[in-house]
C-alpha cells in the first residue's frame, strides 16, 4: 500500500505538468519549463557517460552534430525532422566512434581533455566551412507552420516534445544504470583493473555508452535546433552551454545517480536563467561570476552533490513510510 | 624562399613564448598533478596588470616585470593554498572542475572590472625591427623569444642543482615515496604553483609590447599549452620547449597557407593524435602517470 504513496505523488505531478501550458500562458514561463526539460534530458545523456567513472566535456559535439544534420537536412533537401532524426543518430554515432579512438587508451583528466579538443576541431570546421553552415553568421530554419516541419505557432508543442525527450532520457539512463552496461560501467569506474580481471571489457563498455549518450544528446540537439530556429557554431558548440552545463548540473544534483542529474537540472536552469536575466543585465559577465563560485563550492563542500544532502532524509522518509529499502 | 624562413622565423619566435607559458602548466601538472584550466587567466591577468602599469604609472612592460613577476608568483601561491589544497584528495576530475571554475570565475571579472575592450601598449619599440638579408624580424618579439630561452634554461638549472628543485622532481616522480624521504610535498606544491604562475605571467607579459589583451585571451592559451604539454611529454622541460617551437612554426605555417580560421583546429588534431599513438608525449617519462589518466 505503502508503494502506491509514491506512485500516486508521482502520477499527480505528472499530471501537473502535462495541465502548465494551459495554465500559464505567458511564453517566458513556458520557455523556462521547456530550457529545463532540454537541460534534464542532456544531462541524463550526459550522465550515462559519466557511469564509468570518465567524464566528458565535450557533448556539445553531439548536440551541435544532432542540430546541424536535422536542419542541414530540413533546409537543403526538405527533409522532415522526424525523418531526418535517423540522419542525426547515425552521424552522431559515427562522431562516436570517431571520438572512441583516442578515448580507449585513456582515462580521467586526459580523457575530458580529449572530448573537448574533439569538439574544438568541430567547431572550427563549422565555422570555416561557410557554404555549409553559414558559418558565424548563423543557419536559419525557415518558418514554415505544421507538425511535419517541427514549426508551431505557440510554445506549447515544444513544451510536450521536450517533457517527452526529458522523461525518455531519464527513462534510458535509469534503464542503463540497472542493466549488465550499468553494473559494467559502475564496477569500472570503482576499480577499472579489478573489473577488468572480473571479464569486463572496459573499452567495450566506456564505447557502448558513450554511443548511447552521444546518439541521445543529438536527438535533443536537433530538437533544440528546430525550437531556436537559428543555428550558430558559437551557441550550439559553446562549451558553457552544452559541455560544461550538463557536467555541472550533474555534479551539483549528484553524478552517477539517476535522479541527480534531474535534480541539478532543475535547480540549476531556472537559476542561470534568473541569474542572465537579472544579473546578466545589471553586469555583462556577473552571472558568470556566480557561477564560478557555485562550481568551486559544490565541489568542495559537496561533490556528492544534492543528491548526497537528500539521501538521509530520504532514509528517514522511507523508514517512515515504511519501506525497507529491500530494492535498489 | 626568403618568404618561407620568413614565416618559419615568425613561428620560432611565437613558439618560444608559447614554451614559457606551457613549461608553466607542465610544472604545476608534474609537480601537483592538477591539470590547471585557468592556466591562460593566468596570462590575462599578467597581461592586464603590465598594461594597468603602464596606463597608471607609465612603466615601461619590461621593468614592469619588478612587480608583476612577484606578484603572480604570490597570486598562484595563494590560489593553491586556500582553493586548491582543500580539495587535492577529491578526484583529478573534480580537481579540474574547481580549475575551470577559477577560469569561469577570472574572466568574468576580468570583463567586470575590465570591460571587453582590447587594451594594448604602445611603446617606441612596439613596431621597431632589425632587417638582416631580406628578412624582417620584429625587436620585441625577439626580446621575448631570448627571455623565453634564458629563462627555460634557468628554470632547468635550478630544477637540475639546487636542493629544492630535486624535491621538485622527486615529487614530479612519485610523490609518497618523497614524501617518506622527509620532503614537505605540500610546501612544494605552493612553490610549483608558484612559479608555473610566474612562468606564464612571464610569457603574457613579454607579449604585451606587441599584442592586446582582452578578458577572453585566456582560453586560447590554455588550449595551447595543454597541447603543447601533451606533445612534449609529462615533466619534460626539454620536450615543452620543443614542442613549443613546433606549434608556434605549424600555427604560423597553417595561418599562412591553409585557413586562418583552421590554424586551431589543426593542432587540436595533432593532439589527438599524440594521445591515440603516444600519450605519453613524444619525451614523456611515462612514470608515474598513471594516476592522471596516462598509461
Amino acid at each position: 500500500m505503502k508503494k502506491y504513496t509514491l506512485w500516486i505523488a508521482g502520477g499527480l505531478g505528472a499530471l501537473l505538468l502535462l495541465l502548465v501550458p494551459l495554465y500559464f500562458k505567458s511564453t517566458f514561463v513556458l520557455h523556462i519549463y521547456t530550457l529545463t526539460f532540454f537541460y534534464i534530458g542532456l544531462t541524463a545523456a550526459w550522465n550515462i557517460m559519466a557511469y564509468g567513472g570518465n567524464l566528458s566535456l565535450g557533448h556539445a559535439s553531439f548536440f551541435a552534430i544532432g542540430a546541424y544534420v536535422g536542419a542541414l537536412l530540413y533546409v537543403k533537401l526538405g527533409i522532415s525532422p522526424w525523418i531526418g532524426l535517423t540522419g542525426a543518430v547515425a552521424a552522431s554515432f559515427v562522431g562516436g566512434m570517431i571520438l572512441s579512438m583516442p578515448l580507449i587508451r585513456l582515462r580521467g583528466p586526459f580523457f575530458t581533455l580529449a572530448t573537448i579538443a574533439f569538439t574544438e576541431v568541430l567547431r572550427l570546421i563549422a565555422i570555416d566551412w561557410r557554404d555549409l553552415t553559414h558559418g558565424s553568421a548563423g543557419l536559419n530554419i525557415p518558418f514554415d507552420l505544421g507538425w511535419l516541419n517541427l514549426t508551431f505557432k505557440s510554445g506549447a508543442p515544444f513544451y510536450y516534445i521536450a517533457l517527452a525527450l526529458a522523461v525518455g532520457s531519464v527513462w534510458l539512463s535509469r534503464w542503463v544504470r540497472y542493466s549488465a552496461l550499468g553494473y559494467h560501467l559502475r564496477a569500472a569506474a570503482s576499480d577499472d583493473q579489478a573489473a577488468e580481471a572480473l571479464g569486463v571489457d572496459f573499452n567495450l563498455v566506456q564505447i557502448t555508452a558513450l554511443l548511447i549518450s552521444a546518439t541521445l544528446t543529438a536527438v535533443l540537439g536537433l530538437f533544440y535546433a528546430f525550437y531556436s530556429y537559428v543555428l550558430e557554431p558559437a551557441t550550439l558548440f559553446s562549451f558553457e552551454l552544452f559541455s560544461l552545463q550538463p557536467a555541472l548540473n550533474a555534479i551539483i544534483g549528484g553524478m552517477g545517480t539517476v535522479w541527480g542529474p534531474v535534480i541539478g537540472a532543475v535547480f540549476m536552469t531556472p537559476l542561470g536563467e534568473f541569474l542572465r536575466f537579472y544579473l546578466g543585465t545589471i553586469q555583462q559577465g556577473l552571472n558568470y561570476v556566480v557561477y564560478g563560485i557555485i562550481l568551486i563550492m559544490t565541489v568542495r563542500f559537496f561533490p556528492g552533490g544534492i543528491l548526497s544532502l537528500l539521501t538521509p532524509l530520504g532514509v528517514r522518509f522511507k523508514r517512515w513510510i515504511g519501506d525497507t529499502g529491500d530494492n535498489q | 624562399m626568403d618568404f618561407y624562413i620568413q614565416v618559419l622565423i615568425s613561428g620560432l619566435l611565437l613558439g618560444g613564448i608559447y614554451a614559457l607559458i606551457s613549461i608553466g602548466l607542465n610544472l604545476i601538472f608534474g609537480v601537483v598533478r592538477i591539470l590547471n584550466f585557468a592556466h591562460g587567466e593566468l596570462v590575462m591577468l599578467a597581461m592586464y596588470g603590465t598594461f594597468w602599469l603602464y596606463k597608471l604609472y607609465d612603466l615601461d612592460p619590461y621593468l614592469s616585470l619588478v612587480v608583476v613577476l612577484p606578484a603572480m608568483f604570490l597570486f598562484g601561491v595563494v590560489l593553491q593554498r586556500f582553493i586548491l589544497q582543500p580539495v587535492l584528495t577529491t578526484s583529478g576530475v573534480m580537481k579540474m572542475f574547481t580549475t575551470v571554475g577559477i577560469s569561469i570565475l577570472m574572466q568574468n571579472l576580468a570583463l567586470i572590472l575590465w570591460k571587453g575592450d582590447f587594451r594594448a601598449v604602445q611603446t617606441f619599440y612596439s613596431m621597431s625591427t632589425i632587417k638582416f638579408s631580406g628578412l624582417i624580424i620584429s625587436i620585441p618579439r625577439l626580446v621575448a623569444f631570448g627571455a623565453a630561452l634564458l629563462s627555460i634554461i634557468l628554470l632547468y638549472l635550478f630544477l637540475k642543482y639546487t636542493y629544492v628543485g630535486k624535491a621538485l622532481r622527486a615529487i614530479v616522480e612519485d610523490h609518497a615515496t618523497a614524501r617518506l624521504m622527509g620532503i614537505t610535498v605540500e610546501r612544494h606544491y605552493l612553490l610549483a604553483f608558484g612559479l608555473g604562475a610566474l612562468f606564464s605571467a612571464l610569457g603574457g607579459t613579454l607579449m604585451m609590447p606587441f599584442s592586446s589583451v582582452y578578458p577572453t585571451i585566456g582560453g586560447p592559451f590554455t588550449a595551447l599549452a595543454f597541447v603543447i604539454v601533451v606533445l612534449g611529454g609529462l615533466g619534460s622541460m626539454g620536450g615543452t620547449f620543443l614542442a613549443g617551437l613546433f606549434i608556434g612554426v605549424i600555427e604560423a605555417f597553417a595561418g599562412t597557407f591553409v585557413s586562418p580560421g583552421l590554424k586551431e583546429a589543426i593542432y587540436f588534431v595533432i593532439f589527438l593524435l599524440v594521445l591515440m599513438v603516444r600519450p605519453q608525449g613524444l619525451f614523456g617519462m611515462g612514470r608515474g602517470t598513471e594516476e592522471i589518466g596516462l598509461k
